[in-house]
């Protein structure tokens, strides 16, 4: 959902190996935003996907039972925001453990920023002030930290954060996206050149930061390329 | 509050005056936690539409936009006369501050006597429990329990509440409360009820218990405010300004 650049969505889609999967938004951590909604269905339109939305904050508008519009769902997007937010609704309503059960399921799970951080066992905010560890649902046993090249002070405090026993994980600058299979990553791609992601770990006694190669989307799959501009 | 407010167009401009008066302060301090309506900017803007006018000084804490509106939480919610609590989920208000711990900061508030209020989630939130329609048809849920018993909001609005509410004070999964109107507020001190007011004709309050296996309704008759029509004109723009100068200068 970056504004005129459609490579990341494009990426996401094709995972579902499906010709027109169905796409379902939780915009939770931004408190259901009506604009941000609206970008969703810009983005995801129904010409290549069947876009729903669940919101927890508006439920009288949605029909249905959400835990099966998820569980029936091949692709579920976490919009970004407040993650300590998000993950306190997403509790509250027992969507936590939807989402694991759709990720047993073979559903894809994706999101960014915020959607991002909630996959994983440790995460870092710096949404809320002073960057700080917030626990995520824990599909993935590592932590992540979002937004690490426009934020320097996330990127301290993430190694502060590692010291302290967070445990071993991933940085990613925006534009870049960690792809993983089960709790393996597969592949790191982006959709803007040179957009890194890291892998920061112990060895020994040092914390070692190490790039990532990622595959630029635009160049990978042409066509796509020529859609975007 | 059982609804209404400046929420809810054309809104109950006597309310938005009592909150303030029970401050006793003359100008005070009044932020929106518009939690439980995700932060909806409508939600805001109309707060800020009816206070504006105001003698008073309206702020808003949104916990969804910390990330461009970065403020200390506890330090913005203690420095204030009143907290109002926004409608909307019930389910969610709850979580989310747990979640940020504002259900801490809140009790503390209540210590120190700021003055709390809220409309419909807003309201049953400082109870044992209300009944939410979050996941759908009402529910009963637990509240922060800063006021014994419990409390249903838009008692003849939402017809779909009563029974619900009606039967988990039967069965005594919650205990006794109020089930208030649209347009009616009841004022606490303490744990003690003051008394209920009414911006709308026809609107009110009932007590509603458990006696001998049925649950029994009581209105309670409340003190008349002025309505809409019978209130005066919204003070002029030019007094405003000088108002806000005066604060500014403060």
């Amino acid at each position: 959902m970056e504004p005129g650049n459609r490579l990341l969505d494009d990426y996401v889609l094709s995972l579902t190996g499906k010709e027109r999967p169905r796409v379902c938004f939780l915009p939770t951590a931004s408190g259901d935003a009506d604009h941000y909604i609206v970008r969703f269905y810009r983005a995801f339109d129904g010409a290549r996907c069947e876009p729903s939305h669940v919101s927890l904050f508006r439920r009288e508008q949605a029909a249905g039972d959400m835990h099966e519009q998820l569980l029936s769902s091949d692709l579920i997007y976490v919009g970004g925001g407040s993650v300590i937010s998000m993950l306190g609704a997403w509790r509250a309503h027992g969507l936590d453990l939807t989402l694991r059960r759709a990720w047993e399921r073979g559903v894809v799970l994706c999101g960014l920023s915020a959607g991002s951080l909630c996959w994983f066992a440790e995460a870092v905010t710096a949404f809320h002030g002073a960057a700080a560890a917030v626990d995520g649902i824990g599909l993935l046993p590592w932590s992540n930290c979002v937004h690490f090249d426009a934020e320097p002070e996330r990127c301290r405090a993430y190694r502060e954060l590692l010291a302290a026993g967070m445990v071993e994980g991933y940085a990613v600058e925006d534009g870049a996206a960690l792809h993983f299979e089960g709790e393996q990553l597969a592949r790191v791609v982006s959709s803007r050149r040179g957009a890194k992601a890291y892998r920061m770990r112990w060895s020994g006694e040092r914390l070692s930061r190490r790039p990532l190669p990622a595959d630029y989307l635009g160049v990978a799959w042409p066509a796509e390329q020529s859609r975007a501009a | 509050m059982g609804g209404g407010g400046f929420s809810s167009p054309p809104g109950d401009p006597a309310l938005d005056r009592y909150v303030l008066e029970a401050t006793r302060v003359p100008h005070p301090r009044i932020c929106l936690l518009p939690t439980a309506g995700g932060d909806s900017e409508d939600q805001i803007r109309r707060f800020y539409a009816a206070y504006r006018h105001l003698p008073c000084e309206p702020t808003h804490l949104s916990l969804f936009r910390l990330g461009t509106e970065p403020v200390d939480v506890a330090s913005v919610l203690l420095g204030q006369d009143v907290l109002y609590v926004g409608g909307g989920s019930m389910l969610n208000l709850l979580a989310v501050w747990r979640a940020h711990g504002v259900d801490a900061i809140l009790r503390e508030a209540w210590e120190r006597g700021i003055v709390l209020c809220g409309i419909s989630a807003g309201s049953m939130c400082w109870f044992e429990a209300g009944v939410t329609t979050s996941f759908g048809a009402p529910r009963p849920v637990p509240g922060l329990g800063l006021l014994a018993g419990s409390n249903s909001v838009h008692y003849q609005a939402e017809p779909a509440r009563r029974p619900c509410f009606h039967e988990a004070i039967r069965t005594q999964l919650v205990p006794p409360g109020w089930g208030v109107d649209d347009g009616v507020g009841l004022l606490f001190a303490g744990r003690e009820l003051v008394e209920a007011v009414s911006a709308r004709r026809g609107a009110g309050a009932y007590w509603v218990e458990e006696a001998r296996g049925s649950a029994v309704e009581t209105a309670v008759e409340p003190r008349r405010l002025p309505g809409r029509e019978e209130l005066e004109l919204p003070t002029p723009l030019s007094i405003v300004e000088w108002r806000e100068a005066r604060v500014r200068r403060r």
